[in-house]
């Protein structure tokens, strides 16, 4: 509110007043806080908030009421994609990557990608809430810290270790292989097992074996035959007389 | 949750890194997160000689951490119990008392 010299006061040229008044009072609004007047400050000391005290520490006792929280569409979205997952692959790995960078990442996509195994993320939380309603959940602790998972149709078990060895970051902690949860251990020793078709054609040889040396007998020399049945004859007699001689004494 | 600069701390004072778990136990979940952090790129940055190496097994034992010095002094941490922000601070406040000079270097 300085004094402002409008050309109506002023009478003539040049002319100044001789009291100009130089005291201007304070804005209302200011940049800073301004300070209270002190009979403003006393009266908001007096009447301050003062909270009640509470006797019970606020974490202490747990809260009666527990909310369930309702999953979100990106959730739900998520759990549909597990559940075809699950589905579809009859191999789900579990791997832990501490640190790669993505072009390993990439490079390990692609080997895998070769063999048909697709590598997936997915967040740890929507995973355990998924997996505590399906059958697998054994596999739950698995997912801590960083974990990828890796998907296929079919068990290729050896060209994914062989893919993990030369990644040292990845830790491969565990496997769902045909609806069966495998450690490390087993994962290495599935690996190891032979083929389907070996090991039923081991299996019915084993089966076979007796008829087939019956078979081998029969194809022989008819002679062979009679002498071999005359040994039997002849062990079965002094074995049944001695047995007899036995009884009787 | 990791510990402020620690990209320092693998300068040539560790030879290597052991870290052995069993993942279905429930007691994991800091020997794990300390596997994560020792492994992150910026540490394994600071000493390229350094080898990180994680055993997975499946029999009930506890998760154990060995660490094999330079000098040949080692330093084995049972995660059981420990969370990983403590084993991080043992194992940087024994890295910078092994290698001092390098560490104040490094900050100057």
């Amino acid at each position: 509110m300085a004094a402002t010299l409008c050309s109506k006061f002023l009478q003539r040229q040049g002319w100044l007043p001789l009291i100009q008044s130089v005291r201007h009072g304070s804005k209302a609004v200011t940049r800073h806080r301004k300070t209270f007047h002190i009979l403003r400050a006393k009266l908001m000391a007096v009447t301050k908030y003062v909270p009640p005290e509470r006797v019970i520490p606020p974490g202490a006792y747990p809260s009666t009421t527990k909310r369930i929280q309702e999953d979100s569409a990106l959730t739900l979205l998520l759990k549909r994609d597990l559940k075809k997952v699950f589905q579809d692959c009859k191999m789900v790995a579990v791997v832990q990557n501490s640190a790669s960078s993505a072009e390993d990442m990439m490079l390990l996509k692609n080997k895998l990608f070769k063999h048909g195994i697709i590598v997936k993320f997915f967040p740890n939380q929507v995973m355990r809430s998924f997996l505590m309603d399906t059958a697998h959940s054994n596999m739950a602790p698995l997912f801590i810290g960083p974990t990828v998972l890796f998907v296929s149709k079919e068990p290729k078990v050896k060209e994914m270790l062989k893919a993990l060895r030369s990644s040292p970051q990845m830790t491969l902690l565990g496997a769902c292989i045909d609806d069966t949860l495998l450690s490390v251990d087993g994962i290495v020793s599935y690996s190891k097992l032979p083929s389907v078709a070996v090991v039923q054609g081991q299996l019915v040889s084993g089966l076979t074996m007796l008829t087939s040396l019956t078979a081998s007998l029969l194809q022989r020399h008819p002679a062979h035959l009679s002498a071999l049945l005359q040994q039997h004859v002849r062990q079965q007699s002094p074995d049944s007389g001695a047995a007899e001689e036995e009884a009787a004494s | 949750m990791a510990a402020p600069t620690k990209a320092s701390v693998l300068l040539k004072a560790v030879r290597t890194i052991t870290v052995r778990f069993c993942p279905f136990e429930s007691n994991v979940r800091s020997t794990r997160e300390f596997l994560a952090a020792v492994s992150s790129e910026k540490v394994r940055s600071t000493n390229m000689n350094c080898e990180v190496t994680s055993m997975v097994k499946h029999d009930r034992s506890e998760p154990i951490v060995d660490i094999t010095y330079a000098d040949g002094e080692r330093l084995v941490m049972k995660g059981a119990q420990l969370t990983s922000r403590e084993m991080l601070e043992a194992f940087q406040s024994r890295c910078i008392a092994k290698d001092p000079q390098g560490k104040a270097a490094a900050k100057k």
